[in-house]
């Protein structure tokens, strides 16, 4: 399982440390509490033992997936930006000397299905907090002046993001796999639409005006805090904010015929080879997802067969990693492996394809998926421990599906997965014709068929 | 009381490992992490990146009687995890298991501590890892950590602490199978070793873990006696010239007499975080250059080593220093190239923003330095920062590491010790501290770019001519005077260059 963050670290499930020892019936050990306020923003709590500490945690179910129009590609992430530069009643410097005194970690991150506003802090400062978030959120006003300066951090993010070539052949094989639907472009967006970006305040008003509304945006609290008191600070300060209509209307993504490439020379790092299928978008009410997560566990994890063979024993591949990208709609299963040497791209990729084919015949082994399914449960069990981990693996499944209550489901769907479900995902997702390579070597040209 | 001295003497010599317990009976896992003093300032004169590599192949090889997929197959299930991280002066191995597999999982770290299997398989496959991270992944991935490591180079010239700890393309050649067992057995001893345990484990446990680690090299680690790096004369500046680059990466600095273990360092904490708190736009260096003029995506300050600046928003546990530098982090600024092909207004520049955003930062530091932080910006920062540092401790595993780097340097618990003297820090101490420990005049500075930026930006530098900041017409028509008029000042602030050098990405790390 992929999380898909453009401008932060992955974080669903690498963060380490226990959770209670409380036997608990459900894989999410502690009660969600959520509370449906009448213009529509849903707010969920989760009480944890963190004295004196509590997690803020606004999602906007808006990301780069929602930039349907030509020439604004990029705008979600650029909007992140401005939300910081403040309000009639608190202008960027009296935002910033509020935070400041606040005395909390806080920052927020776009990708492609959401945008995430995060603080994490004095959870006697919660009042604070609702404060401020609920006047940006209502409030939000910026000078034109502002936001054509503001885009200019915009370009210096995408400056120092493209510095790696593993950054430009993401946003090909974005650009190559896709024709219609939005998940086309990155999160950053194209270079030419960064660029033009201070031409566009106007469509940012709009942009505001669409998406910053309550029916797209989840309130998660964890930590030192209770629901009651949660809820009623969320009607004090968020009661008045008013519901929008706006519905994006996502292209759908035609069905791919063709094996297609994108190449990237590049001689200043290992050779590369990606190998990107198209997937299903997240659900739990299909095995689909829960069951590709599990097959590319057993196949790409640090003692996998192929890993022992490719990069063990052979010693040919540096590293090779694959799952798939947890998004709404459907986006991308990744293969990728480091290479030694440039003329093994073709046996790597060809070894990977072995692999798959395998097991669309032959399935897996029950030993291994039975071990596969307590590796997922414990390593979720593990990732717990603290407000923020909390906060960001709820804000994650918020994001795919709008209720936090699906983390639950997702982790009982892994309980569920058979070998006929494992087979049944093998043949429907690795096609040959659904596939987009990318590659990475000193040559001119690919050469992967 | 004497048998109680006798006690402890007999315990002393007999367990020396110094051990940092953090019993937290509510959890359900185990962490168990091993410092060794150590760190790259062990690696002998040719074969640098040999500690890294003795560590790497601890973790990523096998032991007596399990290969490397051996063990991966048996904590698969567990989830359970481990790895190495080596600064200058520590290596740190970091285990974790939920307590259900503890019992299973401790074997396997007594055998990889204890007996590593060191096989010539395993140690192709790492040192090629680490071979390529010098040879190539150091210089391609991210020209800000690249930017980082080229100043500490430059910085630590002629000392223990220059080269990377991963090392340089000769010296990872050069390294064999035999250097990698004499390391172990002369730097992963019984005698260099601090114990950190946190979780829900017993007494017992511990007990057997201390009986075990006394089975390490029982060698007497020669730690090398380390020396102060030279002031800088002058601003000295190294241009990592590059193909395709985007922008120009900037850190700077200059060497610093103080530590975690001085008190001052409290006082220069508050000015720090007022001037460029890591990842925080509160900082003056943000606000200055990214805020008001949108020059790139952030600029910071830092008083100690950050690992990893660019991930981490927290400062991480697990590096402690006692050689130590005040720097600058500029993240990537626009180049001229780039500047010309976006805006026509902007044809006939010759050079980017590397050479403005430096003077508007060193401006801005001796500002600060001659007129000292205000009363109302001295209460701020310190109110932020005695909450803020709480939140580098919000895991069981943050919590053990920073215990453990307390340790190395004589305190007991950092963070509580750290508050309590931000209580008592006044705003004299601060502006005492400023004056004592800052300066603009020499410094080091690395700056990675494109070859097409490297000769122009050179020449600037070099004979300190003005280099006006090159607005786009969209932006600078709503600029306020007062901006414009720092753009002035800053555009002809005289830097002290005494030196600038153009070099390949490609000799870097040689």
């Amino acid at each position: 399982m992929k999380a898909l963050f453009s401008f932060v670290l992955p974080i669903f499930f690498l963060s380490a440390f226990a959770v209670s020892a409380v036997a608990a019936k459900k894989p999410f050990p502690y009660p969600i509490e959520q509370y449906k306020m009448a213009n529509g923003l849903n707010v969920v709590t989760v009480k944890f033992d963190s004295p004196g500490i509590a997690s803020f945690f606004l999602i906007v179910r808006t990301g780069s997936r929602n930039e349907v129009e030509e020439g604004v590609t990029g705008f979600a992430h650029f909007f992140e930006h401005m939300m910081f530069r403040g309000t009639e009643k608190y202008d960027k410097d009296k935002y910033n000397e509020a935070l400041k005194a606040i005395g909390a970690s806080a920052n927020a991150n776009t990708s492609l299905d959401r945008t995430i506003y995060h603080m994490t802090g004095n959870a006697l400062k919660l009042e604070k907090m609702f404060e401020l978030e609920s006047d940006r959120f209502e409030n939000l006003h910026y000078p034109i002046h502002d936001f054509k300066t503001e885009a200019g951090a915009v370009k210096g993010e995408y400056t120092k993001n493209i510095a790696s070539p593993f950054a430009q052949l993401e946003e090909n094989i974005a650009n190559t796999a896709f024709d219609n639907h939005t998940y086309k472009h990155t999160t950053m967006g194209f270079l030419k639409d960064i660029i033009d970006m201070p031409n566009q305040y106007e469509y940012s008003l709009k942009f505001f005006n669409r998406f910053y509304r309550p029916e797209y945006t989840t309130l998660l609290v964890v930590g030192d805090v209770t629901a009651k008191e949660v809820n009623h600070l969320a009607d004090k300060y968020f009661g008045s904010w008013k519901k929008g209509n706006y519905q994006a209307d996502i292209p759908v993504e035609p069905e791919q015929k063709e094996t297609r490439y994108t190449h990237l020379q590049n001689g200043s790092i290992p050779p590369f080879v990606s190998l990107n299928f198209k997937g299903p978008g997240f659900s739990t009410k299909t095995m689909d997802s829960p069951a590709l997560d599990i097959l590319t566990t057993i196949l790409f994890s640090d003692n996998s067969k192929l890993n022992q063979k490719l990069v063990i024993n052979e010693q040919k591949v540096r590293s090779l990693n694959g799952g798939l990208y947890d998004t709404r709609d459907p986006y991308l299963i990744s293969i990728d492996a480091s290479l030694v040497n440039k003329k093994d791209m073709q046996y790597v990729k060809d070894e990977i394809m072995k692999a798959l084919e395998e097991v669309k015949t032959n399935g897996v082994d029950e030993k291994i998926l039975a071990e596969t399914k307590s590796r997922l449960k414990y390593s979720f069990a593990m990732g717990i421990d603290n407000p923020s981990s909390i906060a960001n693996i709820l804000s994650h499944i918020i994001e795919l599906t709008g209720d936090p209550e699906d983390i639950n489901r997702s982790y009982e769907n892994y309980d569920k997965v058979t070998v006929d479900d494992i087979k049944m995902v093998a043949k429907k997702y690795f096609v040959q014709n659904h596939l987009t390579i990318g590659t990475i070597s000193a040559d001119a040209e690919g050469g992967v068929k | 009381m004497k048998t109680l001295i006798l006690g402890i003497l007999f315990f002393g010599s007999l367990l020396a490992q110094e051990v940092v317990e953090l019993n937290l009976p509510n959890t359900n896992k185990v962490i168990i992490k091993l410092m060794f003093k150590n760190g790259s300032v062990c690696d002998p004169a040719g074969k640098e990146g040999l500690t890294y590599l003795t560590s790497a192949l601890l973790t990523q090889g096998g032991t007596g009687d399990l290969s490397y997929t051996d063990i991966q197959n048996k904590i698969y299930p567990w989830a359970a995890g481990y790895s190495s991280s080596v600064d200058k002066e520590v290596s740190i191995f970091t285990f974790e298991v939920h307590q259900d597999f503890l019992k299973d999982f401790y074997p396997l770290l007594k055998g990889l501590m204890l007996h590593p299997s060191f096989s010539q398989s395993d140690f192709d496959r790492v040192k090629r890892n680490q071979q390529n991270y010098v040879d190539q992944v150091i210089r391609a991935s991210s020209d800000e950590e690249y930017s980082k490591k080229v100043l500490e180079y430059y910085l630590f010239s002629g000392t223990k602490y220059q080269h990377m700890v991963q090392g340089k393309s000769e010296s990872v050649k050069s390294i064999t199978l035999e250097d990698v067992k004499e390391q172990y057995k002369n730097y992963f001893t019984r005698n260099n070793l601090m114990i950190g345990i946190a979780g829900n484990y017993s007494k017992e446990f511990l007990a057997t873990l201390k009986k075990d680690m006394h089975e390490l090299p029982a060698t007497k680690p020669n730690l090398p006696t380390l020396t102060e790096p030279q002031m800088p004369k002058g601003i000295n500046v190294e241009i990592i010239q590059k193909d395709n680059a985007f922008g120009s990466a900037i850190f700077a600095g200059f060497p610093m007499n103080l530590t975690r273990k001085d008190d001052d360092f409290a006082a220069l904490m508050v000015a720090n975080s007022f001037l460029g708190e890591h990842r925080k736009s509160y900082g003056q260096l943000y606000q200055k250059l990214r805020e008001t003029r949108s020059m790139n995506y952030g600029d910071y300050s830092y008083i100690e080593w950050f690992d990893n600046g660019g991930r981490n928003m927290l400062q991480p546990a697990g590096t402690p220093r006692s050689l130590n530098y005040f720097s600058l982090w500029i993240r990537p600024v626009q180049i001229a190239k780039q500047l010309k092909n976006q805006y026509k207004e902007l044809e006939n520049i010759s050079i980017g923003h590397a050479h403005f955003a430096l003077r508007l930062a060193l401006m801005e530091i001796d500002n600060l330095i001659k007129d000292g932080m205000s009363q109302k910006d001295f209460d701020a920062t310190k109110t932020f920062l005695r909450s803020y540092i709480k939140l580098y401790v919000q895991t069981p595993s943050s919590r053990l590491g920073y215990l453990m780097d307390s340790k190395f340097y004589g305190k007991k618990d950092y963070v509580n010790e750290m508050d309590k003297l931000l209580a008592k820090v006044t705003l004299a101490d601060v502006n005492k501290a400023i004056k004592k420990y800052w300066q603009i005049d020499n410094m080091d500075i690395a700056i990675i770019t494109d070859k097409s930026e490297a000769e122009p930006l050179a020449k600037n530098l070099k004979e300190n001519l003005v280099s006006p900041m090159s607005y786009s017409n969209m932006v600078k028509a709503g600029l306020p005077k007062s901006v414009l008029n720092e753009d002035d000042a800053a555009a002809a602030f005289h830097l002290n260059v005494r030196e600038v050098n153009i070099i390949n990405s490609e000799d870097t790390f040689k």
